[in-house]
């Protein structure tokens, strides 16, 4: 089953850093990510993953009556915002979850597992 | 560069469609996954399962925390995304007005961040 992993986290954290503090930030948290990246290619050579740049970058875009409006911002209000995902080949959902939880982000924030529809 | 854009719509409104409906919904979609092949544009997308198949896990206190259900319970649910490879923001916005649930959803266009070391 083809599973998508959305990692949901609070952004405001990063929002107040400067430049050199995110890369340090960033810099301290790559081995559990570089070890994340291991163990996710072992379950599945071809998994496929995006970091976003922050949702306070985002825009919406919704087609109303013919007309293209855009918004600054993202959709939803909430406290947590996808930071990135990835889409990965998993037997079961009990191995998704178990790769879910190896996710760093799982310790702050949220992962939402979703199934992918194959048609 | 490559900008996601996530498709946000009423999943109640695609349980109410008539197969009909839904085939020429499909139809909409594969029309929008062409356009944007054929204009090099297209770098991957997928449809997600419904928010009732949704699985949430949480640690804490090295403790996992596994809930059914999506992140967030709202009216309209991330469906699905598709990657856009675009010269700009603007034309990321251009294609994804174009995605079908633009007209009855809403669609957010975030970009993907580029590791400058890489």
């Amino acid at each position: 089953m083809q599973y998508a992993l959305l990692i949901y986290g609070d952004q405001s954290a990063w929002a107040e850093l400067d430049d050199d503090g995110a890369a340090r930030l960033r810099a301290e948290s790559m081995p559990r990510w570089l070890a994340l990246f291991e163990e996710m290619a072992k379950a599945d050579p071809a998994v496929a993953g995006r970091e976003l740049v922050a949702a306070s970058e985002a825009k919406v875009v919704r087609v109303i009556d013919g007309e293209r409006v855009v918004t600054d911002g993202p959709f939803a209000e909430t406290k947590e915002q996808i930071g990135g995902l990835f889409v990965t080949t998993l037997p079961d959902l009990d191995e998704a979850i178990r790769i879910a939880a190896l996710i760093p982000t799982a310790e702050t924030g949220s992962l939402e597992i979703r199934p992918i529809v194959e048609r | 560069m490559e900008y996601l854009a996530l498709i946000y719509a009423d999943e109640g409104g695609w349980e109410l469609l008539t197969d009909a409906e839904r085939r020429s919904a499909y139809e909409q979609y594969g029309e929008f996954s062409e356009a944007a092949r054929a204009a090099g544009v297209l770098v991957g997308g997928n449809e997600l399962a419904a928010t009732a198949t949704a699985t949430t896990v949480r640690v804490r206190e090295h403790e996992r925390l596994v809930s059914d259900g999506p992140y967030a319970e709202v009216k309209e649910a991330l469906g699905g995304y598709f990657i856009l490879d675009c010269a700009s923001f603007d034309d990321a916005l251009a294609w994804a007005a174009r995605i079908p649930a633009a007209a009855h959803g809403a669609v957010e266009v975030r970009p993907v961040h580029v590791d400058e070391e890489a």
